[in-house]
């Protein structure tokens, strides 16, 4: 055995390496029943494409610990200048990985087509915290923090370019970001629902036929969301999208293994179908071409702080809070701070899985620097808090109450299909066992944080400018009634000193 | 407990107490599932049987040797014949019972 290591991927080897190539007979595919074909080829070897000199090696014999292409960092082992491409890297959690990851030594590359500053825009909406251009935050980065970002500005659907960019930049690993991340938008119109599908399942779709040809080594970071499970109301655990190996399934006095296999997807939205059929289309390619991928079911995010974005006001990241573009946290903060009430939808009792950006940005760099081995698919939960819906306005109020504000909060109509009471057990192990994540923010500092940065002047003002996009418009039903008001209260703020 | 090409003869041919050989890929999820279970199982059968896992794709002579068309492909040996093999996913009970099975060959042999 080992010595226990403080790094979570000091013991992979070569084997899950970007780095290397295999040599010989290599075809893993049909299930196995390549196999008896690759044995007259002999054992599987790799050749390393940093140091070819070493010649062609047991996959298995050097660990990331023992390779001097991979150096310790706050994350882990982390190749050299590991080529990373994000896709979407104008985007809320795009541009922060991006600092993040350059930061810590990796080659950063990245696309975007500037959609969601369009559509946010569309909407009479904008960024709370203002952002700078695409142009002017490389530049940032690169006075600030000593680091090269190399961004085109590139739509995911022009397969033509991205191919020709893959080719180029030869990405290690590839993150998916590149995706309209919004429930309400999918629902409004049907040429909405449309753009929303069209844009995330064919674009990740492409992309992967893109990865086969062009970088099959690389490991694919595929953002996927918690709202693909749905909440059954059987209490099912939610587990990290397969079944664990002691999942059982009984029928008629029988017993079958579930291990592994996918657990059952029940989105809330076609925004959350295009993230279903995302699963589907990787799971696919990992099968078929031995791609390997990490699906990472991540719980709603808020907040607006990583060490990085903190360094200059240039280099902060967006921070949208209407309807469409503002996830719940940010927005009951952003209702605080004008004095507008928080608005819960129905009952208030709907529990979801909350991580704050930061933490979601350690753990994306953490399972970067442990890649799958080939023809790995796996998925994992990124949550840290479940939370119900009443308990976040609850703690909002609280904590606004540091900073003077007198908040109400109210119950509409909920404009969404969804269950209301419900269980709601998910499982998030993988992150923290197996990738040596450890949280680094609690709800209640990140609030407070935001609170800080919401509550100066000029962002009172940018908020109050779009003061009639925070109120909920959207119905699933595609009623276009006002929602109804049906409860207004004031939280009970507990004395601190009492 | 992983083996390979090299040890397979001594850890599982040669085994004095029945084996059981869990065939499996980094590709295949059930495979990656079912790990924790096997290594629990062998944890817990130290002494009685052999609960070893072997990989096809850094292993292809023993997994073209014993045939191996799908993983997980489980396989129980006794005094170095195969007794059974099974594949796909199993649950415990069915683990067990091919643990069992292969040590119930050892009595009539």
């Amino acid at each position: 055995m080992s010595e226990p290591t403080a790094c979570h991927n000091a013991n992979q080897t070569c084997w899950s390496c970007p780095a290397v190539e295999f040599k010989g007979h290599v075809d893993f595919r049909a299930c196995g029943q390549a196999a008896f074909r690759k044995a007259a080829e002999g054992q599987l070897v790799v050749e390393c494409k940093r140091r070819p000199e070493i010649g062609y090696f047991d996959p298995t014999s050097i660990t990331f610990e023992h390779c001097t292409e991979w150096k310790k960092t706050d994350s882990g082992y982390l190749l050299d200048g590991m080529r990373v491409l994000i896709l979407g890297m104008d985007g809320y959690l795009g541009w922060p990985l991006a600092l993040k990851l350059a930061k810590q030594g990796c080659k950063v590359y990245g696309i975007d087509n500037l959609l969601r500053r369009k559509l946010v825009a569309d909407r009479g909406a904008q960024s709370v915290i203002p952002i700078e251009t695409m142009e002017n935050r490389v530049k940032a980065a690169n006075e600030e923090l000593g680091v090269d970002i190399d961004f085109r500005e590139m739509d995911l659907l022009d397969r033509d370019a991205l191919f020709a960019y893959i080719k180029e930049v030869q990405p290690e690993s590839i993150v998916q970001f590149a995706e309209i991340p919004s429930a309400p938008y999918s629902m409004a119109d049907v040429d909405k629902a449309v753009d929303t599908i069209q844009n995330n399942v064919v674009g990740t779709l492409g992309l992967l036929f893109g990865v086969r040809d062009h970088a099959p080594d690389a490991s694919i970071i595929k953002l996927g969301t918690m709202g693909e499970y749905g909440s059954p109301l059987t209490g099912r655990p939610l587990f990290e999208g397969l079944f664990p190996g002691d999942a059982v399934l009984q029928y008629k006095g029988e017993e079958w293994s579930l291990g592994g296999e996918l657990t059952p997807r029940d989105p809330v939205s076609f925004y959350h179908v295009s993230k279903v059929q995302g699963t589907f289309s990787v799971y696919e390619a990992c099968k078929y071409w031995w791609l390997r991928s990490y699906d990472v079911m991540q719980g709603v995010i808020y907040g607006n702080h990583s060490d990085e974005l903190s360094a200059h006001p240039s280099l902060a990241t967006r921070f949208d809070i209407d309807e469409w573009w503002g996830t719940v946290v940010n927005r009951f903060v952003a209702q605080a701070v004008i004095g507008m009430p928080l608005t819960i939808y129905g009952s208030g009792n709907q529990l979801r899985g909350y991580i704050t950006l930061k933490d979601a940005m350690q753990c994306i760099t953490r399972l970067i620097a442990a890649p799958p081995e080939p023809g790995q698919y796996d998925v994992v939960n990124q949550v840290t808090d479940v939370m119900s819906v009443k308990q976040i306005a609850q703690t909002v109020a609280t904590i606004g109450a540091e900073f003077g504000l007198d908040t109400e909060v109210q119950r509409i109509e909920n404009p969404r299909v969804e269950a209301e009471e419900h269980p709601y057990e998910v499982i998030h192990d993988k992150l923290s066992e197996n990738f040596g994540f450890t949280s680094e923010s609690s709800f209640e500092d990140e609030v407070r944080g935001m609170f800080e940065v919401l509550t100066k002047p000029e962002a009172v003002a940018r908020i109050k400018q779009q003061e009639s996009k925070l109120f909920p418009t959207t119905k699933w039903s595609g009623e276009t009634a006002k929602l109804k008001v049906l409860e207004t209260w004031k939280p009970e703020i507990k004395d601190k000193a009492a | 407990m992983q083996i390979s090409d090299e040890i397979f003869e001594d850890k599982v041919l040669k085994s004095e107490r029945p084996v059981l050989v869990d065939f499996w890929a980094s590709w295949c999820p059930p495979c990656k599932m079912m790990q924790p279970l096997v290594d629990r199982l062998h944890e817990e059968l130290t002494g009685t049987a052999e609960i070893v896992s072997i990989n096809i794709d850094q292993n292809p002579q023993t997994a073209a040797a014993y045939k191996i068309t799908g993983v997980p492909t489980f396989v129980s040996f006794r005094n170095g014949q195969e007794v059974a093999r099974k594949t796909g996913a199993l649950t415990e009970n069915q683990l067990r019972k091919m643990i069992d099975t292969a040590s119930e060959q050892n009595q009539a042999a």
